[in-house]
């Protein structure tokens, strides 16, 4: 340490001037503003007489770009895919998927972007004009028949508002939510699947007066905020929701009807309904316990229906959240990967014929042997009778025929997640009341927009 | 840390050629030639340490996503930083960290060495030194997740608890808004204690013996030469551990955004794992920067003091 002082002191008439120059020359470097310039530019709309549905027979390369808990689903589509087209050859790149929900935004903007990836951020990317519009492809291959639900969640109008406008992606298939119960703890209960609020109450009084976890939640990672959703879904209803999620102007979550919705799982909490450690318990330690039996359900998605059948076999079934006074179901529901085209990709045409083949009974098959809901429409794929996995596909089938598919709140901005976390672990230490709970939500939102 | 005592033997190792008392007739050559010797470390400092602070006060200054244009925005985002109770909390936590990021490892420190010197035990000596700096060669990262474990429900920390009939203290440690920062800050102290004792044997090695014999003939206990003997001797080795652990408390994060995310709510949220959330998570690369900007500042504030202190007492 002395040493070194002695060593700048003793050197700082020759040292100042040298690293003066070379930090007006790094200050030079970065003088003009950043962010101008760069992939504003890039051209989002394609002629739709330049396109085509055809792809030849010439060689092509298209790179695909994707999270890497993705990687085994979409390996096979690929797999499937150029089987079909011979001539295309798909790359692959993945990244860990939370860098890549937040790299994308960079690697679209780079000088060797992608032709095919995962958008999360939808409008906050079409808004860069990065996006390529879909609009012609659409007409060609007659996307624009598909179910309005789906729909919606390709869509951006020229304001940035979701839901409405041109179409920007296609989705390999659906995530799905419900609730997982343990058959052997529920037979031990002597209780039946719920399909009111009133059964689901009922069964977690009684599992937890027989000295049974009601619901197993890994809050450290957001867990409760699934059955926040699930009773909001209920009591705000599917528009509302996806309005607040799409950005809609003057949308909020902090109305009566959401209060009434945080105000039951309030008192859950209360009613100690909570495994009491779940701030401190993540989603895989949580789903683990699950599988114990330390609890009677698990709210989670059909991200986890492959693990729980591997491990419970048929001890395990699924459900969707119970239906609300609407009396048909409905269930936070929202792409597997949203794939779009980059606006600097080179081979439009082949990633186009890519987005469509993700229709194909081929591709949703692949998708529903992996425990998702399948993209687009057509015949319910094949899945093994009486098993986990089929019981997610009736749900999901279920929720697509009612038209029942709303969107994660935690995904109407790149920042809320942190905030819909941080303040449900408040709500699940009864350290935020209900009101305040989301008035906090709603005020982070409407800065996050702004 | 290692690049700041990395920079010092650096320092060490140059300092005499570059002085150039030896051979003063060739003063004008040498020196340029030593620049010359200096130049690809130069440019690769100017280039990945100098170029983005520079950059990173710039974009401060502005409201940017990080991809499209900017917006000049003058001081707004310094003065959110300042203002915004959220913001301004994290940098409390941090300050609160140093309890056990500093005083813990250093105090430890000080008094594990002293232990060992009043032992004497050669094979002791060696065995402590290597268990101690063990927590040393394994990351952060590592660390925090292995800590993860210990402190949830079932993990080691419950399971002593209860083997000790204290099963009411028991909790997800890392889940309780209580208790979640000073165990994480326990996984500092743990990182820390090995780095400081280790430093501050060595410093103890270089006490001359005949001081410590002298103080013993004239009658003092292990306290009286702790304190005239080991501590003034030692004031350039403890300057660097406090230096370095204050510096890894306020600007902690890796151990932070892999034991809690800052959470549960945002009762560990540190300035390191906000500006990773603000930068890349929310796109905010503006504000991010701003907070980046006044936490160096803060941080030299805090240290430039403390080394003179070091340097004067």
């Amino acid at each position: 340490m002395t040493a070194a002082h002695r060593w700048i002191r003793g050197t700082r008439h020759r040292l100042v001037p040298g690293a003066a120059a070379l930090v007006a020359a790094s200050m030079l470097a970065a003088c003009s503003s950043p962010g101008s310039g760069g992939a504003g530019e890039a051209d989002t709309t394609v002629d739709p007489d330049a396109i085509s549905t055809e792809v030849g027979d010439e060689e092509v390369e298209i790179t695909l770009y994707d999270g890497a808990g993705l990687k085994a689903i979409d390996d096979a589509l690929i797999e499937a895919f150029t089987e079909q087209y011979p001539n295309i050859t798909v790359k692959t790149r993945f990244d860990p998927d939370d860098v890549q929900a937040q790299n994308a935004p960079r690697v679209l903007a780079s000088d060797d972007p992608p032709d095919v990836a995962r958008i999360n951020a939808l409008s906050d990317i079409v808004g860069n004009n990065q996006l390529t519009n879909l609009d012609p492809y659409a007409e060609a291959y007659g996307w624009n028949e598909l179910p309005e639900g789906q729909l919606a969640m390709y869509r951006v109008d020229d304001e940035g508002v979701r839901g409405s406008g041109s179409q920007y992606t296609v989705a390999s298939g659906f995530v799905l939510t419900g609730i997982y119960y343990n058959k052997d703890v529920a037979a031990e209960l002597g209780v039946e699947p719920p399909t009111t609020l009133e059964e689901l109450e009922s069964t977690m009084a009684a599992a937890k007066d027989a000295g049974v976890t009601p619901i197993m939640s890994g809050n450290q990672t957001g867990g409760a905020t699934f059955a926040v959703q699930m009773m909001m879904n209920n009591t705000v209803g599917k528009q509302p929701i996806n309005d607040w999620v799409f950005n809609v102007p003057d949308a909020t979550v902090d109305t009566p009807e959401a209060l009434e919705a945080v105000e039951i799982v309030k008192g859950w909490v209360d009613d100690g309904y909570f495994n009491d450690d779940a701030n401190g318990t993540d989603g895989t330690v949580a789903l683990g316990r699950f599988v114990e039996g330390e609890s009677l359900y698990f709210f989670s998605g059909s991200w986890d229906a492959s693990a729980l059948q591997d491990q419970m076999g048929d001890k395990v079934g699924f459900v969707l959240a119970p239906v609300g006074d609407s009396g048909s179901p409905l269930g936070m529901s929202d792409p597997v990967s949203n794939f779009g085209i980059p606006a600097q990709s080179d081979q439009k045409d082949a990633a186009a014929a890519f987005l469509n083949f993700l229709l194909s009974p081929e591709a949703r098959q692949i998708v529903v042997d992996t425990g998702a809901g399948p993209s687009g429409v057509g015949d319910t794929p094949e899945t093994e009778p009486g098993s986990l996995k089929a019981e997610v596909q009736d749900a999901f089938t279920q929720l697509v025929e009612a038209d029942g598919q709303v969107q994660f709140v935690q995904n109407a901005t790149s920042g809320i997640n942190a905030d819909w976390l941080s303040q449900t672990q408040e709500l699940l230490a009864g350290r935020v009341s209900p009101a305040d709970y989301l008035a906090n939500i709603q005020g982070a939102y409407e800065e996050q927009l702004q | 840390m290692s690049s700041i005592l990395g920079t010092a033997r650096v320092g060490e190792a140059v300092g005499g050629p570059v002085g150039g008392r030896a051979r003063p007739r060739s003063r004008r050559t040498t020196s340029w030639s030593g620049w010359l010797f200096a130049l690809p470390a130069l440019v690769m400092y100017v280039v990945f340490v100098l170029r983005p602070i520079v950059t990173a006060f710039q974009y401060s200054f502005y409201d940017w996503d990080g991809i499209t244009a900017s917006e000049f925005v003058g001081i707004e985002n310094y003065r959110r930083v300042l203002t915004e109770p959220e913001l301004l909390g994290t940098i409390g936590h941090s300050f609160f960290l140093i309890i056990f990021f500093t005083l813990i490892p250093v105090t430890g420190g000080l008094l594990i060495a002293a232990l060992l010197q009043e032992l004497k035990l050669r094979g002791l000596v060696t065995t402590a030194r290597t268990l101690l700096f063990l927590p040393q060669i394994i990351p952060g990262a590592a660390a925090a997740i292995a800590w993860v474990w210990m402190f949830s429900s079932n993990g080691a920390v419950n399971q002593l608890l209860r083997a000790i009939g204290l099963e009411s203290l028991t909790r997800a440690w890392l889940g309780d808004f209580t208790w979640a920062l000073p165990s994480v800050g326990v996984i500092g102290s743990w990182l820390g204690l090995g780095f400081c004792t280790i430093l501050l044997i060595s410093g103890m090695g270089k006490i001359d013996g005949s001081i410590y014999e002298a103080a013993r003939l004239d009658g003092a206990g292990f306290f009286n030469t702790f304190r005239s003997v080991t501590l003034p001797g030692l004031r350039h080795e403890i300057g660097v551990c406090v230096t370095i652990t204050i510096i890894a408390a306020l600007a902690s994060f890796d151990i932070v955004l892999m034991s809690t995310q800052g959470g549960p709510g945002s009762s560990t949220m540190v300035p390191g794992v906000l500006i990773y959330q603000l930068g890349f998570t929310e796109s905010r690369v503006g504000l991010a920067s701003a907070v980046g900007i006044v936490l160096t500042v803060l941080i030299l504030a805090v240290i430039l003091p403390i080394q003179r202190f070091f340097r004067e007492v």
